[in-house]
């Protein structure tokens, strides 16, 4: 059956991938902080999809 | 609000992932088993997170933050009182009997441990409240995205319910299970970032203590009179009412969140599915709740946010979406309401799954098509989950027409479950328990519970005989009402089981407490083991209470 680590793995690692990109080309902004949200929040998310993607290739 | 391109991108691609998992996964399913049961083979830290993120819809999200809002820390009490012992309970105690009688649902359980009356009582109210629940979910979905974003009603439940349907009709259970794992992490990743930023710019909970009343950030100080705290309850009520017969009820009889563990691969894994799940469902309150206290901290500071306003009164349901919008710049606002939509969407799945488990072999192959070949069970399941989500879309529409409805049955969702409750504690735990005397105990708890709703009023809802009394709040009512439908129900099955012929010993073995080998595992490191893992979780759970006391 799917390992449900590899898509968890790879769909995070794409949505951390366009929220560091952003973070990085055009931060955007909010209007109650002026830290770079996307780039703090996508860095989690690629490492978490990275764990996931690493997890995945061990086992098999 | 308004969403960018790169916004509409993400919620593609999840889109994406959603309907290639149901693809992916079409080819385990080769028998009604896989399809409805998952074939018992799904790995326990997936059952556990399902077991979690079955519950935890996007109602839960915004309501609880509301309820932040509006009561405090003391909403806390819904995960730490209302959640984490019954978990507890139904790991250690009910599930070698779920799990061992080799039922496929609880209803099947009822049929194995009681009798065909039981069993259907019970299967049928249940297919009744899983379509409403479902269409419920859609009608919140599509009522929140024409707010926030302006998007059309049916637009948004039509392509919600198109998109679960297909995810579900390929791969069965098993794909709604491996969606609501995805669906929770997304919820984790997504939310969290919200709850820091808008944590950390209310001045931390040191912060947060200082500016607010004392009541907001205290959830045991104020529970000694139901006058004391803007719930409206007290100690014993809430303990009694909430802790015991509501969430009991629930987390231990509901099909919903138990077939979740029962899809797990060993009976140790299905034992520890709850527990494993606890873990993180004591931490949730600090991701749902903390940012709506925040919320109002922020308010009173002058720092450009403002309550939602509904006419002249605050609309706390919009809480969560308002910081969502503007904590969050484009790409994590995305990211955020695509999380909102998956866990609408796994709240309809959750339910389209337990309804076509239910559908097919409690009422189907039992009253309806005995003894067929399972090829035609497996076409039944597939069929009952189009028809399913059909009635469940329609539900929705009947609920943006009729509020009213609406509101009645959520309040009577609310106990159905409280005597089903008092029916299996005694089932599992008494085997001179019988048949007649559960039938009997489960309608006269329900006719109690509806008979005390049309009795007593609160905030204007129920007394439609006539009113004897009248409750501060709907909450109070709700969990007075489960109060007194558990009882009546335990009272009565036990009378009733006392003067008819209990079943022989032998048909029992497997089924109840004293006649059936308890596990025991020997030679597996502590952390597999049902027991230390619960040890763990109750320490945990007295730490969070003492430090937010």
């Amino acid at each position: 059956m799917l390992d449900l680590r590899t898509p968890t793995g790879w769909f995070f690692s794409i949505l951390g991938v366009i929220l560091v990109g952003l973070g990085v080309l055009d931060p955007g902004r909010a209007s109650l902080t002026t830290l770079n949200v996307n780039l703090y929040s996508g860095l989690p998310m690629l490492i978490f999809g990275g764990v996931m993607l690493f997890l995945a290739r061990a086992r098999t | 609000m308004k969403l960018a391109p790169v916004d509409y991108l993400i919620l593609a691609i999840y889109f994406g992932f959603v309907l290639g998992i149901g693809w992916r996964l079409k080819r385990s399913v080769a028998s009604s088993g896989d399809f409805l049961t998952s074939g018992r083979s799904v790995p326990v830290w997936i059952t556990s997170l399902a077991f979690l993120a079955a519950n935890l819809g996007a109602q839960e999200v915004i309501g609880m933050s509301a309820s932040g809002a509006k009561y405090g820390i003391m909403t806390a009490h819904f995960y730490w009182i209302g959640a984490v012992p019954a978990m507890l309970f139904v790991g250690i105690f009910m599930m070698p009997f779920y799990y061992g009688s080799r039922a496929r649902s609880v209803p099947e359980y009822l049929k194995l441990r009681f009798d065909e009356k039981t069993r259907g009582l019970n299967a049928i109210t249940f297919a009744v409240m899983t379509i409403f629940s479902s269409g419920i979910s859609m009608y919140a979905l599509g009522l929140l995205f024409q707010l926030v974003l302006g998007w059309s009603f049916t637009a948004s439940v039509l392509l919600s319910a198109a998109i679960v349907l297909v995810y579900t009709f390929l791969g069965g259970l098993t794909s709604a299970i491996y969606n609501e794992v995805l669906q929770f992490f997304l919820i984790v990743l997504g939310f969290t970032p919200l709850a820091i930023l808008a944590v950390a710019k209310a001045g931390g909970w040191s912060g947060m203590q200082a500016r607010l009343p004392e009541v907001m950030t205290h959830s045991w100080h104020n529970l000694a009179s139901a006058s004391q705290n803007p719930m409206g309850v007290d100690a014993f009520g809430l303990v009694a009412g909430l802790g015991f017969t509501l969430s009991f009820g629930y987390w231990c009889t509901n099909f919903l969140v138990v077939q979740r563990a029962l899809a797990a691969d060993s009976m140790s894994a299905a034992r520890r599915t709850p527990l494993i799940a606890a873990f993180p469902k004591m931490v949730m309150p600090f991701i749902v709740i903390l940012p709506g206290i925040a919320a109002l901290v922020l308010a009173k500071m002058n720092v450009g946010y403002v309550l939602p306003l509904k006419g002249n009164s605050y609309d706390y349901d919009q809480v969560f979406t308002t910081l969502m919008s503007q904590f969050y710049p484009s790409g994590m606002m995305g990211v955020g309401l695509t999380a909102l939509m998956a866990s609408f969407m796994s709240g309809m799945a959750g339910n389209v799954t337990a309804f076509n488990t239910v559908w097919t072999y409690d009422i189907y192959q039992s009253y309806i098509h005995r003894g067929a070949p399972d090829a035609h069970y497996l076409k039944v399941g597939r069929m009952a989950t189009i028809v399913g989500t059909g009635l469940s879309i329609a539900t929705a529409y009947v609920a943006q027409h009729y509020n009213n409805i609406m509101d009645i049955l959520q309040l009577v969702f609310g106990f159905v479950n409280a005597p089903l409750l008092a029916t299996f504690l005694l089932g599992m735990f008494w085997k001179r328990t019988t048949g007649h005397g559960a039938f009997t105990g489960l309608a006269t708890g329900t006719g109690v519970a509806a008979l005390t709703l049309s009795l007593t009023v609160a905030e204007g809802k129920g007394g439609w005989i006539t009113n004897l009394h009248q409750f501060p709040s709907t909450m109070a009512q709700n969990f007075y009402i489960a109060l007194l439908a558990w009882i009546s129900c335990f009272v009565v099955t036990i009378l009733v089981s006392l003067v008819t012929a209990p079943r022989p010993e032998k048909e029992l073995e497997g089924l109840v407490y004293g006649l059936t080998k308890l596990p025991e595992e020997h030679g597996v490191s502590w952390y597999r083991k049902p027991a230390p893992v619960a040890v763990l979780v109750i320490v945990a759970l007295l730490l969070l209470n003492f430090w937010f006391r």
